[in-house]
């Protein structure tokens, strides 16, 4: 079995994602502070220190915007695949720029007073009740802490410790926490700015957000709506099998959130459950490479003839009875226990012409 | 029935599939670093248009450079520490008859040892902060910062700073820290900066109204309440926000002072 299948360990294409948002991250914050001043309309420069609060500030905010829109993109166009792969790098990034931002403003704003820094965030401003002059700190505190948790619990040990359907439900806080740094910008910063080209700039990277959501949405899954209909007790039809491509998958929906992927590997087929086991990746849309069902989100691989990730690996997908009857597939509503052999099923339903 | 089973459209074939640790697909590479341009170019351009369009946070500033300065003149203590020159500095950057707000170090005010010197002759000594008419001196700390002195024996009689009604006025405009609004932070104003303008304001800096227009050739006044003492629990809502409010508006000595009738505060 092939011994490419390393995932969590560092190898190129992590590491040219990591230098490309590192070189994105310094240049934004070099041209903020350090060419931008030079070029604004002041009659004495911005402090330094502000001017590094908004520098991190506004890097998250368009950070987490850039991540928000790459999980859509991915799903409307499967060339911005890899960018999805090493998403996880990208928000741990997101979360140290903006606990910078909050170190900056913590050691700037909350500083030289006899109220010692947290219980002055907690008690300089308390206007809960008013729009204008709401304390819009609390949403950014908030925002902070998901993100901050997020970034804790991105290593795949959490995965494993949470269950992936667990840790998925943890990490929906980034949209939460995306609402609340929206509100932390409008209700805080752009409350004072005169010039309009930070709330154009935010109020586009929020609309793209939702709009690609939209998009991806309603593009997503157009023949899966409707569970299939059993048409013997137990047994689903999943179409023609000659029609699956060879390598690929077709998804069948069983209703109650339960996807089958039937994989065509030659002239044979597999049925595993679409969720990989790492993140609940789509298996459905990944390939078959060097014999392994390969998932398309991180490329954890599973053997089509037990649901089994290959030595030294140990994740575990369930496999599900296939059978061919008149050139239709139909797949069995039960899946197979974890790691439960399952024959692979010629195309033609017998042996001999799969052999021939 | 129906069949719920999705068909890729074959297109799809001709499609180059990534897996990560595989190495990104030769024909995937020219898209992939066309995205991570536009990336790179997209942030650097929002980073720069948003820094080159910040508000103008004004001249106000710490006037480091002109050195400790000691000035001599009346104290009065309320409604917040002022001090009244009473003789020139020999560099004419304060003259006779300015008023001078006092602040301590960093967020804190001199109200305790303000209290002990209301009405008397005080040399004070700091560093000053300056943004056009308005002038702040951030006492150092103890009896160096401020302390009584006696009058020389020859010398006029100290004598209270007068007070020049100015009438009755609703002012628009926003309330800030008297500190950061000299200059200790620029941007000392706006919403962004109001936790900090409440913690300077509740560590004992003087509130001051930055007037939209000018009242009677001032734009800045310290505020006050209807008694002419400190107004600070009742204004800490309306920090940093546009508003207006109703007072009554005195020049004493060479500074306006507003005193508010706090329930007049308003959106404007
Ligand atoms: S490899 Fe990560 S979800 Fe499948």
């Amino acid at each position: 079995m092939t011994m490419r299948h390393v995932p969590v360990q560092w190898n190129r294409t992590k590491l040219l994602y990591d230098a490309v948002l590192l070189v994105a991250v310094v240049t934004y914050v070099w041209v903020f502070i350090r060419v931008a001043p030079h070029y604004a309309d002041t009659t004495r420069p911005v402090d330094d220190a502000i001017l590094r609060m908004r520098a991190f500030g506004t890097c998250a905010f368009l950070m987490l915007t850039v991540i928000l829109c790459i999980g859509p993109l991915a799903r409307l166009d499967r060339r911005f695949l890899p960018l999805l792969y090493n998403r996880r790098h990208f928000g741990v990034l997101t979360c140290l720029v903006a606990v910078t931002h909050a170190a900056y403003v913590l050691s700037w704003y909350y500083a030289f007073s006899p109220t010692p820094p947290l219980e002055g965030l907690l008690r300089a401003n308390a206007s809960y009740g008013q729009v204008l002059g709401f304390p819009f700190e609390t949403l950014g505190i908030f925002a902070l802490i998901c993100l901050v948790i997020l970034a804790a619990t991105s290593h795949d040990f959490w995965l494993a410790f949470l269950s992936a359907p667990v840790w998925k439900s943890l990490h929906l806080l980034i949209y939460p926490a995306y609402a609340a740094i929206v509100g932390h910008v409008v209700l805080g910063y752009l409350q004072d700015a005169k010039n309009p080209t930070f709330a154009l700039i935010a109020g586009s990277g929020a609309l793209l957000v939702a709009g690609l959501h939209l998009a991806a949405r309603r593009s997503g899954h157009p023949r899966t709506t409707e569970p299939a209909a059993d048409i013997e007790p137990g047994w689903v039809p999943a179409g023609l099998a000659a029609s699956i491509p060879d390598g690929r998958a077709r998804r069948i929906d069983l209703g109650h959130d339960e996807r089958v992927a039937v994989f065509r590997i030659g002239n044979r087929l597999a049925a595993v459950s679409n969720a990989c086991a790492h993140q609940n990746g789509p298996l459905g849309e990944g390939r078959v490479l060097d014999g392994c069902i390969t998932c398309p989100w991180h490329g954890f691989q599973y053997r089509p003839e037990d649901g089994c990730s290959p030595p030294p690996f140990t994740e575990k997908v369930p496999t599900y009875r296939l059978k061919v009857a008149n050139g239709m597939v139909y797949v069995h509503r039960t899946a197979n226990p974890l790691g439960t052999p399952q024959p692979l099923v010629p195309l033609s339903g017998s042996d001999e012409e799969a052999r021939s | 029935m129906t069949a719920s089973y999705d068909s890729q459209p074959s297109v799809q074939d001709a499609e180059p599939f990534f897996v990560g640790w595989a190495g990104i697909p030769a024909r995937l590479g020219p898209f992939l670093g066309v995205v991570a341009l536009v990336f790179v170019v997209g942030m650097a351009g929002a980073s720069f248009l948003i820094s080159a369009t910040v508000n103008d946070p004004g001249d106000g500033t710490f006037r480091w450079g002109w050195g400790p300065q000691t000035l001599t003149g009346i104290l009065t203590a309320d409604p917040y520490p002022v001090l009244h020159i009473t003789t020139p500095i020999d560099n004419r950057r304060i003259s006779q008859g300015q008023s001078i707000l006092l602040s301590g170090f960093g967020k804190r005010g001199v109200q305790d040892r303000a209290a002990a010197l209301d009405g008397q002759l005080v040399q004070a000594r700091g560093f000053l902060l300056t943004r056009g008419e308005i002038v702040m001196l951030q006492a150092n700390g103890g009896a160096d910062g401020l302390r009584a002195i006696e009058p020389k024996p020859d010398a006029v009689p100290v004598q209270l700073p007068e007070s020049h009604p100015l009438g009755r006025w609703r002012i628009a405009g926003e309330i800030c820290d008297g500190k950061c609004v000299v200059g200790a932070m620029r941007p000392g104003t706006g919403l962004a900066h109001r936790a900090c303008a409440n913690l300077c304001l509740i560590g004992g800096a003087p509130p001051v109204l930055v007037a939209t227009d000018r009242i009677e050739g001032h734009q800045f006044f310290l505020l006050g309440d209807a008694d002419g003492g400190p107004v600070t629990d009742a204004i800490l809502n309306h920090v940093g926000m546009m508003i207006q409010v109703d007072g009554v508006l005195d020049l004493v000595g060479g500074l306006p002072v507003l005193r508010i009738d706090p329930v007049t505060l308003s959106l404007p």
